[in-house]
């Protein structure tokens, strides 16, 4: 499964809206592990750009 | 059918616009720039809010009326609609951003305490406020003025029941100034609604907060976290004057403390420490040892026919400089000055049939007090 596919899933999954197909498919072409790697760099990458908007914000 | 839904959502907002609107409920936009800013956004917020409410019950109370069972409506059965769940998770995304940009606007205004005119510190006590207008040797507590027995329901409340004190905090208007809050005690919270301040005073830690008023006028308001057995008796006013009035006023206080600090060297006779003496008495010490010095016991003492306290003379000095530990006995060494100190003590060892004949002098206290801080 190609990465950009997991991005996207990682992506659906941050705002909570997932559509029944693509799912499915994650659950029975994909790799946990992918998913957890993606996801902890994603959430780290969020977290990053909240405290730059902040910071940003705060000048 | 139609029509009836219009009238429904008609009737609603005919009904909660004039609420809104309507002062006894509604925040005060207040005498400030910034509590304007804090109203303006809390009535665009509320009309967001308002508007939410209406589409999402209209939506769902028209189809609740209108597809009804009794009309013959069938179920739909579907279990996901991607499209409309993005929509509804993005827009209401999209509404508190953009309700948060102006309110972070507002709050960094808030917390903008630089280039300040004036700085007051500010501090809590159960259950009194006191004002020091740092570097003008300017300093004095303001309590609670409501007559006990307005509280006590022997007399009819007054106007300003619980809201009026004997020494309002005097601020000049069109100047920015920086108050300093901390407590001597437990947790304050120093809250005017018309100035748009409401900042705790914590032991031990120092806030900061500001105000420029333009308007000049009298603005009340309370404690504003809950402090102990009399926090709804610690009022706040706020004065606020024009700037020359404010002036003259801040020279007449720096004359009057000059006056006071001379006071200390002289010798005092018996008659005026017991007249000080009593005003002391009924505005600090009778909210605990009570009107009568006859206490609250077990928790406050009495002082009236306390013989073991007057035949010590020594123990109720320092019990008043320096309090009780552990205890709700305030230290008084930096609230009181010491004929304040000297006259009360004078009051307590011959008012309510204590008949000592003791009379404290202002200048042994402040040489105590002197002794004490080296
Ligand atoms: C917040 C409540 C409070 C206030 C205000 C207060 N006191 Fe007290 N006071 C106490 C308590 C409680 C004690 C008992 C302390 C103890 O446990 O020994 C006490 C004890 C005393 C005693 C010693 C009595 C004894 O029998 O040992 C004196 C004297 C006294 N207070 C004078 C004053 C004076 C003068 C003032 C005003 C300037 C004042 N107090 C204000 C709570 C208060
Ligand atoms: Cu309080």
């Amino acid at each position: 499964m190609g990465l950009w596919k997991v991005v996207k899933s990682v992506l659906a999954a941050f705002l909570g809206v997932q559509k029944e197909g693509r799912r499915r498919e994650d659950f029975e072409s994909g790799k946990p592990a992918n998913f957890i790697i993606v996801g902890v760099i994603m959430t780290l990458m969020l977290v990053v750009l909240v405290a730059a908007v902040a910071t940003l914000a705060a000048r | 059918m139609r029509t009836s839904f219009v009238w429904v959502v008609g009737l609603i907002i005919a009904l909660v616009a004039p609420l809104a609107m309507a002062n006894p409920w509604n925040m005060p936009r207040g005498v400030t720039d910034v509590s304007g800013e804090i109203f303006s956004l809390h009535m665009i917020i509320f009309w967001i809010c308002v508007a939410i409410v209406v589409v999402v019950f209209g939506v769902m109370f028209y189809a609740l009326f209108r597809f009804r069972r009794s009309k013959g409506a069938e179920a739909a059965n579907f279990h996901e609609n991607t499209t409309v769940e993005v929509l509804w998770t993005v827009i209401p995304m999209l509404i508190l951003i953009a309700m948060a940009v102006p309110a972070t606007a507002t709050l960094k205004q808030m917390y903008d305490v630089s280039d300040a005119e004036l700085d007051v510190m500010i501090t809590g006590q159960q259950w009194r406020w006191r004002y020091e207008y740092l570097g003008e040797d300017v300093a004095f507590t303001s309590n609670l003025s409501t007559p006990r027995t307005q509280i006590s329901g022997e007399e009819a409340k007054g106007e300003n029941y619980l809201l009026e004190v004997d020494e309002p905090l005097v601020l000049p208007v069109n100047r920015k100034v920086r108050f300093l809050l901390t407590s001597d005690d437990v947790i304050h919270s120093w809250w005017v609604p018309d100035l748009a301040v409401k900042q705790d005073a914590i032991p031990g830690f120092v806030n900061e907060n500001w105000v420029r008023i333009n308007e000049p006028g009298i603005y009340r308001g309370q404690c504003a976290e809950l402090c102990g057995i009399d926090h709804g008796f610690m009022p706040i006013v706020v004065e606020a004057m024009e700037e020359e009035a404010f002036d003259t006023w801040m020279e007449e206080r720096k004359a009057a403390a000059e006056q006071e600090a001379m006071g200390v060297g002289r010798e005092w006779e018996f008659a005026e420490l017991m007249e000080r003496g009593e005003s002391v008495y009924g505005s600090i010490c009778a909210s605990c040892h009570q009107a009568e010095g006859q206490g609250a016991p077990p928790t406050f003492p009495a002082l009236a026919g306390n013989q073991a306290l007057l035949d010590e003379p020594e123990r109720h000095i320092s019990t008043v400089i320096d309090g009780v530990s552990g205890a709700a006995m305030p230290a008084f060494r930096n609230t009181l000055n010491a004929v304040e100190i000297a006259a009360v003590i004078t009051y307590e060892r011959n008012a309510w049939g204590n008949e000592t004949g003791d009379s404290m002098q202002p200048s042994e206290i402040a040489e105590r007090i002197a002794d004490q801080g080296e």
